[in-house]
């Protein structure tokens, strides 16, 4: 039941996978501009395709920042303020 | 309505939809060339990836529009920065970039682009829906694959 949090589904969740997933992406995204090869007609503006790779290369940025950042602490031990009831029901 | 025929209902449109699509992949041109099925690794990993990104871009089209513009949205914010111009300029300027166009437009069939309103799916979706059933040629043999199953 969706009302029926369980901690085992939980521990199986792979949150941390899809982060590292998105982040190989950005990398790939980097490592295209990188490629040596010049385009034969340069001329053409940035589309929206381009602005596609560059929010996936965005998204990579902000995962390896959050890597980069303070170490998570303990369950329990956080200053934010307790989320209510209807609200974790959704975190396994 | 009761709830058995609600879900019964929604059970057949989830059918309707699966059949819809597999429609337009047969119409929809082929990735080629495509890995030995009993070939390993990275090149049928992706081939397979490839594949799903496309069921799934044309199965949910409102979702994927919806994950598309978002994605532009951050990257034009983040052309907007030094680095994030800096990469534009890069990306704009490699051919590795053209090459990968011309997969994305194999894959999404351009079904993503064009005009769309919001929460609803692109008009280039329903023009490409109509084209692959159209074009089939909406006989006899077709519609019975739609109807629920009982019906002659």
């Amino acid at each position: 039941m969706l009302t029926d949090p369980r901690p085992a589904l939980g521990e199986q969740s792979n949150f941390v996978g899809y982060l590292v997933g998105l982040a190989h992406l950005a990398r790939a995204v980097h490592a295209l501009a990188c490629d040596g090869q010049p385009r034969a007609d340069p001329r053409r503006e940035a589309d929206d395709f381009t602005h596609l790779l560059l929010g996936v290369a965005s998204m990579g940025d902000a995962i390896n920042r959050l890597a980069e950042s303070e170490p998570a602490q303990p369950s329990g031990t956080t200053d934010a303020p307790a989320s209510p009831a209807t609200n974790t029901r959704w975190l396994r | 309505m009761n709830p058995v025929e609600m879900v019964g209902m929604l059970a057949e449109l989830e059918r309707i939809r699966e059949l819809t699509l597999d429609l337009v992949e047969r119409s929809a041109p082929q990735l080629l060339p495509a890995p030995p099925t009993h070939a390993d690794g990275a090149e049928r990993t992706v081939f397979e990836l490839l594949l799903g990104a496309r069921r799934a871009v044309l199965g949910n089209p409102v979702a994927a529009r919806g994950l598309h513009d978002l994605l532009v949205a951050e990257g034009q914010r983040y052309a907007d920065t030094p680095a994030g111009a800096e990469l534009r300029d890069a990306l704009v300027a490699s051919e590795a970039v053209e090459n990968l166009r011309r997969v994305w437009e194999t894959l999404s069939l351009n079904v993503l682009d064009g005009p769309a309103s919001s929460n609803a799916a692109p008009d280039a979706w329903a023009e490409l829906l109509a084209d692959a059933i159209i074009g089939h040629g909406l006989d006899n043999s077709v519609l019975g694959h739609f109807r629920p199953e009982g019906f002659a």
